[in-house]
């Protein structure tokens, strides 16, 4: 298939999926302009892939929106180091995939473009904060989408949807081009319709970036070779992640999984992570305090409409804009994470949530060190649930975090792959690995991809 | 801990956020509820050495000092509400004085 033909393609599957509101920008116009350049580049591993992205990764020639009114007209004068390389790979780059507004929710109806629709149940929520991009791979608009991690934003979306999500580690894939939102948490993440996919991205996407003093001096990842079988991994099972009130097609899924781990030679040990409850606790601190300092920026001043009347002050500029801009879940997070910084309670707050997510670190440290080779868990504690079930109480949207909070708190490599369906949902599992180690997480799950019949009801 | 109205709006000046007064009341109940949800944090014993977690590289390594410049594809006037003469517009500074 030439590149043209291929743009034309997409094109057309973006118009079929249209109803799921998954793409907040695409155009025929631009998927032809990257058809044409791919044309005179020359091949790469990526060349034929076309890839979307969450629209609060920048790129120059569509609009960058984060979802939010705040940034309505906003097309950035400089592109994402992650899209330049993905682009230098031979990848089709197109489509900019609806989100929760700045990434700032688990069920993307948090976007001021109204919410997207999950493509087996369109009363249900496709996960979020991505999405969007989970939506667009497992409707098959695309092999692969750019989503971005806080805290689950790709893992979580990843289990809802049927497909695979991967979060690197901290500092793995720059950030530069990535509009900050909690910048100790904050990693551009990958969905693939496969673990192979997943894979093939995100090794073209990483490595160290001048524009990213994060991201790690490290060699840029390399595609994992295919495994036959799992003799030597030694997989950690911990026991925080099941607990006795777990939901039963989600422990009937893991332990299919864990059985076919073992059947295929892996060493199977219980292990625990005792900090593991106080992870949503602890990033719903984190994270507010950090997404308060980072949207900052957006006042009125440099880009973005204005709301504020003639005669108004510099303050009244910066207020209205501010409320008028950013929609109800932002608003609160800015709130919170002002709270939790200001004078008599940062102590309380911020700083003893520092400590506790050191913690959390140290529990993942001291089982790797240990032998533990990679941790197995539930990805989510449900299946994708029902739009509006959960929007009226903030908290109780949180706590569908308590899986992912933890990795994302200590920074380690982690994804989801589908394992089984609950009345026709999909079900996800998760493998986290150590620091920089997500060459044995991929091969693992593309093992594990091979041997799980991921569409097979878990109960009868 | 209790959060009143008062702490919302005080809150709400601290983070330069317009907040409409008929949305005050409803914010106050659920701020009340994230705070009283991550408060549990005040159970967990700390050992004394906890340090505070620092994910990402190792040291921080500085740059050469040189000027590299973003190459831009459009200048800041395209994407600015009100840009003159090279300059990002404001209005007037006469509210900056804090309450």
């Amino acid at each position: 298939m030439t590149a043209r033909v291929l743009a034309r393609e997409i094109g057309r599957r973006f118009a079929d999926v249209a109803s799921l509101n998954a793409t907040l920008h695409w155009s025929q116009a631009v998927l032809d302009r990257e058809a044409a350049r791919l044309d005179v580049t020359p091949e790469g591993p990526l060349t034929g892939m076309a890839i979307a992205v969450k629209d609060n990764i920048v790129t120059t020639d569509e609009p960058t929106t984060c979802a939010s009114r705040i940034l309505t007209g906003y097309t950035s004068p400089f592109e994402a180091t992650v899209i330049t390389r993905l682009r230098a790979a031979g990848a089709m780059v197109a489509g900019k995939a609806n989100l929760d507004e700045f990434a700032m929710g688990s069920s993307t109806e948090h976007s001021a473009f109204g919410r997207v629709l999950h493509p087996l149940d369109p009363t249900r929520v496709p996960g979020g904060s991505s999405g969007g991009s989970a939506v667009l791979v497992a409707t098959g608009v695309v092999p692969a989408a750019l989503g971005s991690e806080t805290g689950g934003s790709v893992r979580q979306p990843a289990a809802f949807c049927g497909i695979v999500g991967v979060k690197p580690s901290y500092g793995r894939v720059s950030r530069f081009g990535l509009v900050a939102f909690g910048s100790s948490l904050d990693c551009i993440s990958v969905f693939g319709k496969t673990v192979q996919d997943a894979a093939r991205v995100l090794a073209a996407m990483s490595g160290v970036d001048p524009r990213d003093a994060t991201s790690r001096a490290e060699p840029p990842m390399a595609v994992p070779a295919t495994r036959s079988d799992l003799k030597g991994v030694v997989i950690g099972i911990p026991r925080e992640y099941f607990p006795a009130d777990l939901d039963p097609a989600i422990r009937a899924s893991c332990e299919r999984a864990i059985t076919t781990l073992r059947d295929l030679g892996a060493t199977i040990r219980e292990v625990s992570l005792p900090h593991t409850r106080y992870a949503v606790p602890t990033y719903y601190i984190v994270n507010p305090a950090e997404a308060a300092a980072n949207l900052a920026r957006f006042d009125g001043v440099r880009y973005g409409p204005r709301h504020v009347g003639p005669g108004a002050d510099v303050r009244a500029l910066y207020q209205a804009t501010r409320g008028e801009g950013f929609g109800p879940e932002v608003r609160r997070r800015i709130l919170v994470g002002t709270f939790v910084l200001s004078a008599g309670y940062a102590d309380q707050y911020y700083v003893r949530a520092q400590a506790v997510r050191t913690l959390i670190a140290d529990d993942f440290t001291r089982v790797f060190a240990d032998g533990v080779d990679l941790l197995f868990t539930p990805t989510t504690p449900t299946a994708a649930f029902k739009a509006g079930e959960k929007t009226a109480d903030p908290v109780q949207m949180y706590q569908a975090d308590i899986f992912v909070a933890p990795a994302s708190l200590a920074g380690v490599p982690a994804m989801s792959l589908p394992i089984g369906r609950d009345q026709g949902l999909p079900l996800g599992g998760q493998l986290i690995a150590r620091d920089f180690d997500e060459a044995t997480m991929l091969a693992v799950a593309e093992v594990l991809e091979r041997h799980v019949d991921a569409t097979a009801e878990v109960r009868a | 801990m209790r959060i009143g109205e008062a702490e919302v709006r005080h809150v709400a000046r601290l983070a330069e956020l317009a907040v409409a007064e008929a949305d005050v009341p409803l914010l106050a109940i659920q701020l009340e509820g994230i705070v009283e949800f991550v408060a549990q944090l005040g159970e967990v014993p700390l050992p004394a050495s906890t340090g505070t977690v620092a994910v990402g590289p190792a040291q921080l390594t500085l740059r050469e000092d040189v000027i590299d410049p973003i190459p831009l594809v459009r200048g800041p006037e395209s994407i600015a509400p009100v840009f003159i003469d090279g300059f990002f517009v404001v209005p007037k500074l006469g509210g900056m004085v804090d309450e």
